[in-house]
């Protein structure tokens, strides 16, 4: 199982950096989180079988996998937003295809990575896309339209609150992202922007159905689309999981200063009254495996709505897995 | 009495009823179920005057009680007939009494009709005179005849009437005290303590006249703890020396009884309280000459017998029993003035007032005193009385001021220090030793009077009347005050020589008097026959209430002294206060105090908020258990009695076993002086008056219920107008505005892809509006919600399906209706409970519950998984933004349709929306547009037709527009068209062209007929508007741009296909036909004719006679389609015709 986790460590590593952390982090925090992330991601997808189950189907559609996800809005909505780049991406695809047929498939790819995930900022090429395709909203079963019989195109103007509410946080990704890389020259803005295309499954299909687990977990044999949800869901994880094992470190580093009396006792260099000629500060150190844990912890704290039905009995009951 | 409470008229039924009045402090109000006067009470008489004769009443019937008894303890021993007879007598001679006491009663206002007699007020007074009377019961069955009338006749008075008569009474005492300083001082405490008897008579008497409150019980507590730290202070400094002290004097007093002469030894068995003792030692007294003991030996066996001895007593010392028991007893009096003597209770500390010692030499209080007492530094009345009026005066010394509050206190204390001084025997106490030396001498003296061998003890007995109180004392050291002073009375009315003072006088008899027994009276009232009544009287009363029930006077006589005094201090205007609640409040003083601090202990804490779980339950001792059986055997009487008149408590001891009473005779002094309803244990809870039984006056019963049936108010059942409910409504009406919406545009897109619609097709979408029906009229007779459960979930799930139907459900499974309905249900009872059980938290020591109602709701929130931030988020998201989020679909639903109707304003339509004729104007059949225009663009209005039309706005009507509307829209014209119709009567119908009938046509058409009913075989031909809707013509129709166009104009293909069609036809009949009309002009009705089958075509007509109505408002009538509309024909365009091609 060691080396089935390990198979993702590069990915991690960059999808860690993104998210702030530094850029070398140890083999075991990022097989840790593969673990992690390996575990919720068959744990969706067997929660999507069995709801595509009890639909009477066999195969997981996109709506399933949103279903899981559906209480955490601002990622519905960025998982939304992504989807219909995707298809523009694709109906930009037929089009070149159609129309210029010459353009390079990198190109594409590029504009694909960019629409991709809507936190790697604007890309050059995409907002001369954007007029050409109309993006269209990906409807839910769920929503309000799904009331009534038929459906109705939606019109232009009608941009509701709830839509730029989660832009906003979409947006706040986007200023942290923009924060993290201000003080980078050229190349190191080139490497974050690298980093920033890591996916568990862009190009990697046939691993990543292998690493999930597709045909044990689940018989059907997702589309890409469900492959595409789960990278953008996987890439997900990563960044909450790292953000909040940065901010389990930096509790423990404030904890560690605030008692670094006896701390200083022992290891005398280790705290120091800032000099003038002091040496740089050192660099961070990576958040270690036990961040991690930790951070998935809380993660996993469940949320006052587990409390609902506890009146019910259920008689010796583990609390499932909560996706994250 | 100087105020008039209100009373009772025992006819009132129900306390509710009562109006209460405030009076001083107290409230008053009537007393409940338990009175049970028959006839209304007066008030008690006014003037002393009238007082007199009630005293003498009272004290004719005691003595005549006092007869009875010593009849039947004759009659016990049954030595002869005399004693019987006398009794007899006596009895005789009761019944007299009764009547006179009747009859003074009657004097002084007080009606006690006879039949009261079989009542008796108060289980606390019947169990004062229960025990003589089952004695009595018990001993003389014989005699249970004239028992039952006698004691009738007296013993209800006795219960009854004391309240007159004790009434009366304290107005006598308190001004013939100073008036008639003649008076023997035995007769100022007889008053004394008949006024006392009679406060507390009154006292109880007032429990169930008025209703106390429990107000003034924590003054009582306080005090009484103050009063008992006191007792516990002094106890405590004395307590080693005394006790052993008291011990080696007992000790003492057996073996220096045993000093004590032949002649005197009879008096020593006066030790002996109980009436059993009495009649041993009247037995013993009796048969002397047989017993072969020594009257020291007869003394010591009593006294080894006898149950108990005061604290006092002592065999050294003489007379300071007697002393101390009444010193105490008055200082207790004192002490218990609670209003008056709180700044007498302890030493004036030098802290309280540095200046006292420089004034005061001697301090003095009553702490002190009772110190004092214990100690036994008192040697004389005179010691103890100098003492007493030394606080009052130093205390007025001290505050010179006139106006000083302490000084009005002090005056009052001397008062009634000096009213209760004659209390106390005047007695100075000495040695045995020195007593006994007298004695001898003395004896022998007299010794030759040998022949008096029985007589000194007699005599001595008859004097010995102080001693009665020690001997007594045994069980309930309280009583023994009063009945000192009570045998001293009577004592000194028979034997003149002997003078008020008895010690003082000093004889050997009196000396051995001093130490004997009480019962002397009885013995001698025996042996000397009857008494003289005169003498008889004070000492019979005394007697029989001393000895009668010595338990049961405990707190009783304790109570009376404040009684007493209380009246004094009301006749004497000190204070405001009234009376009878005054007397209460003494009287149950110590009972109340016992009650608050039982009660006050189940509480904890500062502020005494909290319960304490720790504290035992409150339980009914054994008196009150009695007590309290007592009235549970009295509430069938009561329910049966018709009458709304409780009985009496005082049935109850009437009624009861022997056997229990006798247990009640044990264990009086546990009887509490407080009335029932005011101790939680022995009051029972009143039945609802609701439930009250009554009967009319025919004996059928008065059904109550109609008093309290109510109907359940309005609209519990339904959903709160709250503002969330508001907007969830707003939101589900949207819905169903979106909806019809939604089955417009389904219907027109149906229509563009079917090419034939039927009438049937599409049924309309109309919602109702939800309206929530509330439950019909529901008669309740209780308060509080109405439990029926199946009512409250059917409202429930009601509520449920419109959440369901919010969520955007339009119909859902019962199942999951039931399902959720359920867990809801359980959810909230969950929640409730929650809720329940944080509200009864118990409090922790601060004052304020444990949680505050927000901190509740909060918990009981969050212990069920929902917080505030929660149910906002829900109505935020889940009702306000889908509320928005709804009117907007319902916008883009709107504008969608608008699209489909109008697709001239679309976006395909040029600015001038000639864009929209490119696709082909049939998408103009919507007709909408000239609502967009907004003027009058068909004239609809100038020509009457859109009030016809019921038409809201300018636009054409569908069913106007388009024909294959037209069954759509019927049912909506339908109203209309009949009006129409009954206005103009149908014409006939034409009749149908036959060979018979052509030549009625005009010349010019007949050649054409002719062709056509040839065609036709002969058959009559049918008109257009009969055929069958597939063989109709085409109706000629307007086309959306308005303009009626030339028929050649458009060519179309249907018309063409027709055309040919026809051409087919008439080739095969073989038949050339002209075309009068051009290509165009079909003649549909020929050719279908041909087709149809006579019998089918009868059916078809009658079915065409049906449609003719209903098309009636079409735009074109049927005769332009026959008769030769050649230009309209060529506007006969239908919608598929105009489809883009």
């Amino acid at each position: 199982m060691a080396e089935a986790r390990a198979k993702y460590r590069t990915e991690i590593t960059q999808m860690m950096f993104v998210s702030g952390e530094t850029g070398d982090p140890a083999p075991d925090t990022t097989t840790m989180i593969e673990g992690i992330v390996q575990q919720q991601v068959m744990e969706m997808l067997k929660r999507a079988t069995e709801l595509a189950a009890r639909r009477g189907v066999r195969t997981i559609s996109t709506d399933d996998l949103i279903f899981l996800i559906r209480h955490d809005k601002a990622k519905v909505s960025r998982l939304r937003t992504f989807l219909s780049w995707k298809d523009v991406r694709k109906s930009a695809k037929d089009s070149d295809e159609k129309g210029g047929g010459g353009a390079d498939a990198g190109g594409v790819e590029d504009f694909d990575l960019a629409a991709n995930d809507p936190t790697l900022g604007t890309g050059p090429n995409v907002n001369t896309r954007t007029s050409k395709n109309k993006k269209a909203k990906v409807g839910l079963p769920w929503d309000v339209s799904s009331f009534y019989t038929e459906q109705v195109p939606e019109r232009e103007d009608e941009e509701d609150e709830e839509e730029e509410e989660m832009n906003a946080a979409t947006l706040q990704r986007l200023k942290q992202a923009d924060e993290r890389t201000k003080g980078m020259n050229a190349e190191e803005y080139l490497h974050f922007s690298e980093c920033r295309q890591a996916s568990f499954t862009f190009r990697k299909g046939k691993r990543f159905r292998e690493w999930a687990g597709f045909g044990v977990v689940t018989d059907s044999k997702p589309n890409d689309d469900i492959v595409d949800i789960l990278g953008f869901l996987t890439y997900e994880i990563v960044t909450l999981l790292t953000e909040e094992a940065l901010r389990v470190k930096a509790t423990e580093d404030a904890l560690k200063r605030e008692s670094g009396g006896d701390e200083e006792k022992r290891g005398r260099k280790r705290r120091r009254e800032p000099g003038l000629f002091d040496p740089p500060e050192e660099a961070r150190t990576p958040v270690g495996p036990k961040h991690i844990q930790e951070a998935f912890r809380r993660l996993q704290r469940p949320d006052l709505k587990a409390n609902y039905m506890k009146h019910i009995p259920k008689g010796t009951w583990q609390r499932p897995l909560k996706l994250i | 009495m100087t105020s008039t409470p209100q009373r009772i008229t025992t006819n009132a039924h129900y306390p509710t009823t009562a109006a209460s009045t405030i009076n001083g402090s107290a409230r008053r109000g009537f007393s409940m179920s338990r009175d049970g006067h028959h006839g209304p009470r007066t008030e008690p008489p006014a003037s002393a005057a009238e007082g007199d004769q009630p005293e003498d009443a009272v004290h004719l019937m005691l003595r005549s009680r006092w007869a009875d008894t010593e009849s039947n303890i004759a009659k016990l021993f049954g030595t002869d007939g005399q004693t019987r007879r006398t009794s007899k007598k006596s009895i005789a001679g009761e019944g007299a009494v009764a009547a006179a006491t009747s009859a003074a009663a009657h004097n002084a206002k007080t009606p006690a009709p006879p039949k009261r007699s079989a009542r008796q007020i108060d289980d606390d007074y019947g169990d004062d005179d229960e025990e003589e009377e089952d004695e009595l019961q018990k001993e003389s069955p014989l005699k249970k005849k004239a028992k039952v009338a006698l004691p009738n006749g007296i013993h209800p008075f006795a219960s009854r009437s004391p309240l007159p008569a004790g009434r009366a009474l304290p107005r006598a005492a308190p001004t013939s005290t100073p008036s008639e300083p003649a008076k023997s001082s035995e007769d100022v405490r007889k008053q004394l303590e008949e006024d006392k008897k009679a406060a507390e008579e009154a006292a109880k008497k007032s429990f169930q006249s008025m209703y106390y409150t429990l107000e003034h019980d924590r003054d009582a507590m306080l005090e009484q703890q103050k009063l008992d730290e006191l007792d516990r202070e002094v106890e405590n400094e004395l307590s080693g020396g005394a006790s052993s002290a008291q011990n080696t004097q007992q000790g003492a007093n057996a073996g220096a009884a045993a000093a004590g002469t032949q002649g005197t030894l009879g008096s020593a068995d006066l030790g002996a309280s109980s009436l059993t003792l009495k009649h041993l030692i009247a037995r013993i007294d009796m048969k002397r000459d047989m017993v072969r003991a020594s009257d020291n030996q007869l003394r010591t066996l009593i006294s080894e017998v006898r149950k108990g001895r005061s604290k006092w007593a002592s065999e050294d010392k003489v007379g300071q029993e007697e002393l101390y028991e009444a010193s105490e007893k008055v200082l207790m009096e004192l002490k218990a003035q609670t209003d008056y003597a709180q700044p007498f209770l302890q030493r004036v500390s030098k802290r309280e007032a540095p200046d006292y010692f420089n004034v005061i030499k001697h301090p003095m209080d009553i702490g002190s005193m009772l110190k004092k007492l214990k100690q036994l530094a008192y040697r004389s009345k005179k010691d103890f009385v100098d003492d007493l009026s030394l606080i009052w005066a130093n205390c007025l010394k001290y505050n010179q001021d006139p106006n000083h509050p302490l000084r009005k206190k002090a005056l009052y204390m001397r008062k009634e220090t000096d009213k209760l001084t004659p209390l106390i025997p005047d007695i100075i106490i000495r040695d045995r030793a020195e007593v006994e030396a007298e004695e001898r001498r003395m004896h022998s003296v007299d010794a030759d009077d040998s022949d008096e061998d029985d007589a000194p003890i007699m005599a001595s007995r008859g004097r010995m009347a102080p001693k009665k109180g020690v001997s007594k004392g045994g069980p309930s050291s309280t009583k023994r005050a009063p009945t000192v002073a009570v045998e001293e009375a009577g004592d000194s009315t028979p034997a003149p020589d002997v003078k008020p003072a008895l010690p003082l006088s000093a004889s050997n008899l009196r000396m051995e008097s001093l130490r004997a027994e009480s019962e002397v009276h009885d013995a001698s009232s025996t042996g000397f026959s009857t008494p003289p009544p005169g003498n008889a009287t004070p000492s019979g009363l005394n007697g029989v209430h001393g000895s009668g029930a010595p338990g049961s006077q405990a707190d009783v006589t304790e109570v009376d002294g404040l009684g007493n005094s209380i009246i004094g201090s009301t006749h004497e205007d000190e204070d405001e206060e009234d009376t009878e609640f005054k007397t209460w409040k003494q009287v149950t003083k110590r009972d109340r105090a016992q009650a608050a601090s039982e009660r006050h202990r189940l509480f904890r804490g500062e502020q005494l908020k909290n319960l304490n779980p720790e504290e035992p339950a409150l339980l009914r001792s054994k008196a009150m258990m009695r007590r309290w059986t007592r009235q549970q055997k009295m509430a069938p009487t009561e329910k049966a009695s018709g009458d709304t008149t409780m009985t009496d408590g005082e049935d109850g001891p009437e009624q009861p076993p022997q056997g229990e009473s006798l247990a009640e005779g044990i264990e009086k002094d546990q009887d509490s002086t407080l009335p029932d309803y005011y101790s939680s244990l022995s009051a029972i809870p009143n039945i609802d008056e609701r439930f009250k039984w009554t009967t009319d006056s025919e004996g059928f019963v008065v059904p109550q219920t109609e008093e309290w049936m109510r109907m359940y108010p309005k609209d519990l059942f339904k959903s709160a107008g709250g503002a969330l409910n508001r907007k969830m409504e707003g939101n589900i009406k949207q819905m169903q505005d979106t909806r019809k919406i939604c089955a417009k545009i389904g219907i027109v897109k149906q229509m563009q892809i079917q090419a034939q619609t039927y009438q049937n097709q599409f049924s309309k979408y109309e919602p109702q509006p939800f309206v929530e029906q509330d439950v019909g009229a529901v008669v309740v007779s209780e308060d509080g919600p109405l439990m029926a459960p199946w009512v409250t979930r059917a409202a429930l799930q009601r509520s449920v399906g419109k959440i369901f139907y919010h969520a955007g459900f339009e119909d859902f499974q019962p199942s999951a209706l039931e399902t959720i309905t359920d867990l809801a249900g359980e959810y909230f009872g969950k929640l409730v409970g929650a809720f329940k059980c944080y509200h009864e938290q118990p409090k922790a020591e601060a004052e304020a519950p444990r949680y505050t109602f927000e901190e509740q709701v909060l918990h009981s929130l969050h212990e069920h998984g929902l917080d505030v931030e929660a149910l906002e988020t829900y109505v935020k998201d889940d009702v306000e933004r889908l509320g928005t989020k709804l009117g907007v679909v319902h916008e883009r639903m709107k504008s969608h349709l608008a699209d489909l109707l109008r697709p001239a304003l679309g976006d395909h339509a040029g600015a001038d929306g000639v864009g929209a004729f490119n696709d082909g104007s049939d998408q103009f059949v919507g007709g909408d547009f000239a609502e967009d225009l907004d003027e009058d663009f068909f004239g609809f209005r100038e020509s009457g037709l859109a009030e016809e039309l019921g038409l809201e706005n300018m636009s054409v009507p569908l069913h106007l527009l388009q024909n294959r509307m037209n069954n759509l829209h019927q049912a909506a014209i339908a109203g209309p068209i009949n009006t129409t119709g009954l206005v103009f009567p149908t014409p006939p119908a034409y009749e149908p062209i036959t060979v018979e009938n052509l030549g009625s046509q005009i010349g010019l058409v007949q050649g054409f007929f002719r062709e056509k009913l040839r065609a036709n075989h002969d058959d009559p031909l049918v008109e257009d508007e009969d055929l069958p809707q597939k063989q109709r013509f085409p109706k000629p129709r307007l086309p959306p741009t308005g303009k009626i166009s030339s028929p050649r104009k458009r060519p179309i293909r249907e018309q063409q296909q027709a055309a040919k069609k026809r051409r087919k036809m008439e080739e095969s009949h073989g038949k050339g036909m002209d075309a009068p009309v051009g290509k165009l002009r079909l003649e549909m009705p020929s050719k279908e004719a041909n087709g149809v089958e006579p019998e089918k075509r009868a059916a078809k007509e009658k079915e065409k006679e049906k449609e003719r109505d209903e098309d009636g408002m079409d735009v074109d009538g049927d005769e332009n389609g026959d008769g030769g509309g050649g230009g309209e024909g060529g506007a006969m365009i239908s919608p598929e015709s105009l489809a883009p091609n």
